[in-house]
């Protein structure tokens, strides 16, 4: 039973068709990555899924404990892009309201909000001012604002952005955590990077309809060809005439290249005459990257 | 249940505000101390009753604070909301209650911190004035003690829900408009309020005091300096707590849209299709 349901969902703003007949679902303790190029929808969507705007068709159903229902404001969580808290408040006490208004008794609530704080290496700065903090302090503030009462729906949009190399994996390994305990998430991000790290499948909206909706590994199974890069010493000229290859770009002792879809990677490694010396080699799936610039780039193409 | 945590929030916000200590009891303190010193240097000759005010002096000094609370009160809300729509945390709040509990906690709230303070200052002022005039509590009427509550309670609310609804379709403070023409017009009133004191029973005022915006401020002075039949003060407050609560179906709704609309203040048309036909928006 999916947590969550969208079906053949609708909105528009005066003449704007924002969102049209988008359908998905999310299951239980899974992350959803849900991507899309700016403008495409996707602020819209998750509006609505959490309420706060009303579809013009279609519904968006909850199934928490074998009941399905419409939103329920207490079991879903939101992160949203944009960022925002009240400043002169402090950290603990905008905590606990956040944690009081999604329904945590008082005492439950600031337990709560210490064990994240902890977590987060904010304990000293729990009693300061919201305006004291740095602006990858906030997003923690904000990130556990959306977490701390255990939603079963968690909507985190562009988690990472602003954040330092050392507090994205705090926030992947929390995130992984939280997949663990059985919350589903809905990711939304640019970084493609890491979506791939975290996505079980991914669902992809551009000019407010459902592009690329399914398993990640299966939608690079379809996007098929393998991308390599090389780092070589020796002749690589044989790479500028092999047939079996494409969109061969040579910088230094660099070339990446794409194998045409027939063509194996084994077999191809293999046949690598021997005057060109590996360095390094990688032999991969298109990167995340790739299909969605690819598709977003195609579906522009066929709507003009 | 929800509302009741917002009107807590935004009430405790509001009263732990280092200008709102400053403005209700610093401020009128040290004012008071003022005049305390004054009288006592002048030889303690004030409260001996030299000086002899109107009557009605300390009902229209009630009305002006009341009114004069609400008008403040009412500001705070607008920047609040501005602020809150600017900072962006309402979308964060919005995932959690309605947008309906959100307008009307930030008002409530806000209001109950008012109430505070037009409180303080008119204990405050009441026991500096008293050390030398002549007044006392007893000068007060049944009429006015009835209607003074009522007048500020929904002329609080009337201008609160106003900007409430203003702030929440403007993109930020440095845009006017049409909303920018909301503040003056419960104003308005006051730029007369020689005039009303002295001719409060002139045709156009009376007519005034029937016009919800300009009812709390009007109807106010004129019952100080006047006595005003029953029925137009019933009137009056009657068509002023309708409108209040039409204004806030209608604004609930506005503020629902206005304020995650970033980027571009809100014209009128607009204001009042969002207000109308929320569905469509």
């Amino acid at each position: 039973m999916p947590v969550l349901e969208v079906r053949e969902v609708s909105k528009s703003f005066d003449a704007v068709r924002a969102v049209c007949g988008v359908s998905f679902s999310a299951q239980r303790g899974e992350i959803l990555g849900f991507l899309g190029p700016n403008g495409a929808g996707k602020t819209t969507t998750i509006r609505m899924i959490m309420g706060i705007l009303q579809p013009d068709q279609g519904e968006i159903r909850f199934t928490l404990n074998g009941q399905s229902n419409q939103v329920n404001k207490e079991r879903i969580g939101y992160l949203p892009e944009e960022r925002g808290l009240y400043d002169d408040a402090k950290v603990l006490d905008t905590l606990i309201y956040f944690a009081e208004l999604k329904g945590l008794p008082r005492s439950e609530a600031q337990t709560q909000v210490l064990e994240w704080l902890e977590r987060f290496d904010l304990t000293e700065w729990a009693k300061r001012k919201i305006e004291k903090l740095s602006k990858g302090m906030q997003q923690k503030v904000q990130f556990i604002a959306a977490v701390l009462h255990r939603p079963d729906l968690v909507v985190l949009d562009e988690p990472f952005s602003g954040l330092d190399p050392v507090n994205q994996d705090l926030f992947k390994e929390v995130i992984r955590e939280l997949k663990e305990d059985g919350m589903t998430i809905l990711l939304s991000s640019h970084q493609m990077n890491r979506v791939e790290e975290l996505c079980d499948r991914i669902f992809l909206i551009h000019h407010g309809k459902r592009v690329l909706y399914g398993d990640l590994s299966e939608i690079k199974e379809a996007h098929g060809e393998h991308v390599v890069r090389l780092r070589y010493a020796g002749n690589a000229g044989f790479l500028s005439i092999d047939p079996r290859i494409k969109d061969l770009r040579m910088s230094g002792d660099r070339a990446t290249f794409t194998l045409h879809k027939e063509v194996e990677p084994d077999a191809f490694v293999r046949n690598i005459p021997p005057d060109l010396v590996i360095r390094e080699i990688a032999v991969e799936r298109p990167p995340l990257h790739d299909i969605f610039v690819h598709t977003v780039a195609g579906g522009n193409h066929e709507t003009q | 249940m929800k509302l009741n945590k917002v009107v807590r929030w935004e009430f405790r916000k509001a009263v732990m505000n280092k200008g709102f200590v400053i403005m209700t009891v610093l401020l009128p303190a040290l004012i008071g101390l003022v005049i305390l010193v004054y009288g006592l240097v002048e030889g303690g000759t004030s409260s001996s009753g030299s000086l002899n005010p109107p009557p009605f002096l300390i009902a229209v000094f009630l009305a002006l604070l009341l009114f004069l609370g609400a008008f403040i009160s009412g500001v705070i809300v607008f920047y609040g909301v501005l602020k809150e729509k600017g900072s962006r945390v309402v979308e964060l709040m919005l995932s959690s209650v309605s947008a309906k509990d959100l307008m009307a906690g930030k008002i409530i709230g806000l209001g109950l911190a008012g109430l505070i303070q037009v409180t303080v200052w008119a204990t405050i002022a009441y026991f500096a004035a008293r050390r030398f005039l002549p007044i006392t509590l007893s000068g007060l009427s049944p009429v006015q003690l009835v209607s003074y509550p009522l007048y500020f309670i929904f002329g609080y609310l009337l201008i609160a829900i106003l900007y409430a609804t203003a702030a929440s379709t403007m993109k930020d403070v440095h845009s006017g408009g049409a909303q920018g023409m909301v503040g003056l017009i419960v104003y308005l009133p006051m730029m007369f309020l020689k005039m009303l004191i002295e001719h409060p029973n002139l045709p156009w005022i009376r007519a005034a005091g029937f016009f919800p915006p300009f009812a709390p401020s009007v109807m106010m002075i004129r019952i100080a300096v006047t006595k005003v039949p029953w029925w137009e003060v019933v009137l009056s407050l009657t068509l002023l707590a309708g409108t209040v609560y039409l204004l806030a179906r209608f604004a609930a709704k506005v503020f629902e849209v206005g304020t995650l609309m970033y980027g571009k203040s809100a014209n009128l048309r607009e204001i009042w299709k969002w207000g109308i036909h929320p569905s469509r928006t």
